[in-house]
């Protein structure tokens, strides 16, 4: 079987079953509006300080959404065991995990699609190209490593609690560079290419590193 | 006296040799005064530190090969030895950079990977303990003592990028008297000894924990019900 069409089947059939649900992306949507309106009252905003602040609650509802969207990823498969019929099949389990990545990154894009425009209507921060490619950038690495846990806690007892613990420390390199792109983006100091060259190294990096881990993940 | 309490034995007088030698014989240091002993056992125990968090990441990717459960148990073991360390390396460095920086906590390079790699650990304490013991906790495990480790040295290189100010290696560079040196190389040796009793006693406790769980489940077989016959 050619595992880049075993992928994109996978995609397929998750992103489908979204659609034909329409639970995930709403929800999402709706989480990543509310921590904007938790970060407009938590911090005093005005016009001054809003570029200072928005990158930080940029970041902030971007990681917890990602959290969530992740946790769900093999909720389907928990719920009707059909993750041990995929991998009977002869589909390799690395294409399964990619396909899952792939369409797990799609749905977390679609709430970018919210969250992007949100933060410039309600902070007034300009939505360039930069942030957006940014954004997108470290949308890919932290995708990978993100389902790659949600696929170590879907057999273990609170998944919930667990899921937090295990990615965030892995997704902080990916906020070191992020924020930085994003503060240069939005006119603080800081070398926007120096992080995007970053952001670009460390995307190659975890996910040959995660590609290489998910048969041991996966494989049962 | 058995043979773990004979080494535990040692490693404390070899501890309490360390402790004279840092107080008695190491000169107190000009600038920073009586603060700067602190630096033996820091250092000593962040090098500790990355020793166990090695026995992790060599015992993972061995289990993954060949599922030696050996390796897995080092693995437990030096994950445990490891927290402690890091621990004492973390607490200790806040208490001298109280007096010298005139703060507990900067966002530095190595403040923030040493915090990273804390976490990154006692969740694989957490995974090990939430997840059923075997091999699937086992495999799984070994994924995140492998990225861990990885994870380390790139949180280090972002932040030092992004800015450092934790003092750069005096050791190598040849800037320590030799009282100074002789006082830390020796508390370097006491402490990977420590470590090592520590892995080792950690072990065997491993050891027997697995064995009482296979005779657990050697008793659930023999008391099971005998499946009634067909008609």
């Amino acid at each position: 079987m050619n595992p880049v069409r075993v992928a994109i089947a996978v995609a397929r059939k998750d992103l489908k079953s979204e659609w034909r649900t329409r639970e995930l992306v709403p929800a999402l949507a709706q989480f990543v509006v509310l921590a904007l309106l938790i970060g407009n009252f938590g911090f005093q905003v005005d016009t001054h300080n809003a570029s200072a602040i928005a990158p930080g609650i940029l970041w902030l509802a971007l990681v917890f959404a990602g959290l969530v969207a992740f946790g769900r990823t093999f909720a389907a498969e928990r719920e009707q065991a059909s993750l041990e019929a995929m991998l009977m099949t002869p589909a390799s389990p690395v294409a399964i995990f990619a396909g899952k990545a792939m369409a797990a990154t799609v749905l977390l894009v679609l709430c970018e699609v919210v969250l992007l425009p949100a933060l410039t209507l309600f902070f007034g921060t300009p939505l360039s190209g930069d942030v957006v490619a940014a954004v997108l950038l470290a949308t890919v690495g932290m995708a990978a490593l993100g389902v790659l846990f949600a696929a170590i806690v879907a057999r273990v007892r609170a998944r919930e609690l667990l899921l937090p613990l295990l990615t965030l420390p892995l997704w902080i390199p990916f906020i070191v560079a992020g924020g930085q792109a994003v503060q240069s983006a939005m006119g603080l100091p800081g070398s926007y290419q120096e992080a995007m060259g970053l952001l670009l190294d460390f995307d190659i990096l975890f996910v040959v590193l995660t590609s290489l881990a998910a048969r041991f993940v996966l494989d049962e | 006296m058995s043979r773990h309490e004979r080494w535990a034995a040692g490693a404390v007088a070899l501890m309490l040799v360390a402790g004279a030698a840092i107080f008695l014989y190491a000169p107190t240091d000009y600038l920073q005064g009586p603060v700067q002993r602190i630096f033996y056992l820091h250092v000593s125990s962040a090098i500790a530190a990355y020793g166990c968090f090695t026995v992790v990441l060599i015992g993972g990717l061995v289990y993954l090969r060949r599922e030696s459960l050996v390796a897995d148990r080092f693995a437990r073991a030096g994950a445990v030895v490891g927290v402690v360390f890091t621990t004492v390396t973390l607490v200790m460095g806040m208490l001298w950079a109280k007096p010298i920086w005139g703060t507990y906590w900067t966002w530095d390079a190595r403040l923030t990977s040493t915090l990273v790699l804390w976490m990154i650990y006692a969740g694989y304490l957490l995974v090990r303990r939430l997840a059923d013991p075997g091999r699937q906790a086992a495999r799984i495990a070994a994924v995140v003592g492998i990225f861990g480790f990885v994870d380390v040295p790139v949180v280090h290189f972002s932040v030092t990028w992004w800015r450092t100010q934790h003092p750069g290696p005096v050791v190598v560079n040849d800037a320590l008297p030799p009282e100074m040196l002789a006082t830390f190389l020796l508390t370097m040796a006491c402490t990977l000894a420590l470590a090592a009793v520590l892995i080792a006693i950690r072990y065997r406790i491993e050891t027997l924990s697995d064995e009482r769980m296979h005779m657990a489940e050697e008793v659930k077989v023999i008391t099971a019900p005998e499946p009634r016959m067909a008609p």
